[in-house]
């Protein structure tokens, strides 16, 4: 057999299957994309915002108020658990704890809790936090989505200042520094917008959770701002309103996919267009 | 002529690795000196020792002494921090701060509390003035510090050290990443220099060791081989290696 044209279809075969499969995943992705967008801009109005849900069968009126503010005062009150604790910790890994092998277990455990489902932290936050509490509470939900924040922000907080080089510190050692000024004006303004763009992404990941909320936070149609009780979310709304029977609340579950979807969509963009920045600037 | 330090029977160790072996030379007051010697030969490792870098990284030793004033600055007693801002370093590759020009002159002056406006602006201009770069950055001292040349790079490190006053810098291969005519405005800068500081320079370029320099202190495999003045390390030197290494046939 020729073996230059056995290798020119092995190659054409290889190049085939991997667009066929970079396809299949774009085709659905593109499909559910589409399907989320155009259900829900035809659902989408000004009293979704502005509303409490109405009861079933109750037409062309109804919103998810409670569970915008919900939504967003969890994963506001998760992203303040979660980042600062990331972000040291991370810091810790990268510069102090560099050479102990107790950085490098922290490190792959945290790893490994990253990989952990968000239904399992969910349950998990169930046990350690709602029941000793006595019900579902705000707390808990924005506990487990910290828990999913904070391994994510602690690896790329240690990636992002392991890439600063050495000879940027020594030189500000050499001009007499103390090792936490090097890290604070040295180390972290260099590796700013990397770390920034880490906690974005954690922020996106956790506003599109709802495993996490469903055994924690639980849901509910009302406006609060009480953490002690239950939170309404739009993620765990989704989930229920979906599965329900009733036109008017399936068309309020299309309408606040469509605001998570473009909510995460546009946290993801600046993320992205900060990497972009960084890569231009050096 | 004055001995601003004195190295006297230094050892050095990373780990088990001996990379210094009984090194003894002095540091002579408002001089160059350079250190020479093929890779590997400890120059650099020397060069360290001064400003106590290897303080940083675990496992590394000293034996022996470094004298400044009569103390002895590898004690562990030492403010490495005082130490530090009394030797001034410049690397091989420039290292600017992700910061603006005047924030990266002034890091150092803040570092030691100054506060005061106008007296950082004061500094700030006088560092970049006798570092020779303050005509080519005088309207961009807001910029950041990372859109300047290497040369330019290296000069504002330069400068940098210079705003705290030091007493030595100590010069680490700090040409060798950089083109002849900015290589050559450093070198000019060094000899300038040395009427206010003390310089010590490792280079692995015998002509500007013999340009610049007033003494010469020639290194292999963690040994002092030979210590002169320049001009005798270059034309008429004692040792059978020193003639080789400086002749280029070897090293």
């Amino acid at each position: 057999m020729n073996t230059l044209s056995n290798r020119k279809f092995i190659n054409f075969l290889a190049m085939a299957i991997s667009v066929l499969c970079a396809s299949v995943g774009l085709i659905l992705l593109v499909i559910i994309l589409y399907d989320v967008l155009s259900q829900g801009i035809d659902s989408i109005n000004f009293r979704l915002f502005t509303q409490d849900p109405a009861p079933p069968h109750l037409n062309d009126s109804g919103g998810l108020k409670g569970a915008f503010l919900g939504q967003g005062l969890l994963t506001l009150v998760a992203a303040v658990i979660g980042v600062p604790i990331g972000v040291l910790g991370g810091t810790y890994l990268a510069e102090y704890g560099r050479n102990a092998k107790f950085s490098k277990i922290i490190s792959n455990i945290s790893d490994l809790t990253a990989s952990i489902p968000s239904i399992v932290i969910g349950t998990f936050v169930y046990a350690i936090m709602v029941k000793p509490m006595g019900g579902f509470n705000g707390w808990a939900g924005a506990t487990a989505l910290a828990i999913i924040i904070l391994p994510v922000t602690l690896r790329t907080t240690q990636d992002m200042m392991s890439m600063v080089p050495w000879s940027l510190r020594e030189a500000a050692f050499a001009l007499g520094a103390p090792y936490y000024k090097v890290i604070v004006s040295i180390v972290w303004r260099a590796s700013m917008s990397g770390i920034f763009t880490g906690v974005l992404l954690a922020i996106a990941r956790v506003a599109g959770e709802t495993a996490p909320l469903l055994f924690t936070s639980f849901n509910h149609g009302f406006f609060t701002l009480n953490m002690q009780g239950a939170v309404p979310s739009l993620t765990v709304s989704i989930y229920q309103y979906a599965a329900s029977p009733y036109a008017n609340w399936v068309k309020l579950a299309w309408a606040a996919a469509f605001v998570v979807t473009v909510m995460v969509l546009i946290l993801n963009i600046i993320g992205r267009l900060f990497i972009r920045f960084k890569v231009k600037k050096g | 002529m004055e001995n601003l330090l004195m190295v006297q029977n230094l050892f050095f160790y990373y780990g088990d690795n001996e990379a210094l072996r009984d090194v003894t030379l002095p540091i002579r007051k408002n001089k160059i000196t350079a250190l020479i010697g093929p890779s590997g030969c400890g120059k650099t490792t020397l060069l360290r020792c001064f400003n106590r870098m290897h303080d940083l990284y675990p496992n590394n030793r000293y034996s022996g002494e470094i004298l400044m004033d009569g103390q002895n600055i590898l004690d562990k007693k030492v403010d490495l921090i005082r130490l530090r801002s009394s030797m001034g370093m410049v690397f091989q590759k420039p290292t600017p701060f992700p910061m603006s020009v005047f924030d990266n002159i002034a890091y150092g002056l803040k570092l030691k509390g100054v506060r005061n406006m106008n007296v950082l602006k004061e500094r700030v201009e006088k560092a970049l003035r006798d570092s020779a770069l303050w005509d080519e950055v005088k309207d961009r001292l807001n910029h950041n510090a990372g859109g300047l040349s290497g040369g330019q790079q290296q000069r504002l490190v330069i400068a940098r050290t210079l705003a705290v006053e030091p007493q030595v810098i100590l010069f680490d291969e700090s040409t060798s990443a950089l083109d002849p005519l900015s290589t050559q405005k450093i070198e000019d800068l060094m000899v300038e220099l040395k009427k206010e500081v003390t310089i010590v320079a490792v280079t692995h370029n015998m002509q500007q060791a013999a340009r610049i320099s007033d003494f010469t202190a020639l290194m292999y495999i963690g040994g002092l081989v030979e210590y002169d003045e320049t001009e005798a390390i270059f034309t008429r030197p004692k040792h059978a290696m020193t003639e080789q290494y400086v002749s280029g046939r070897f090293g």
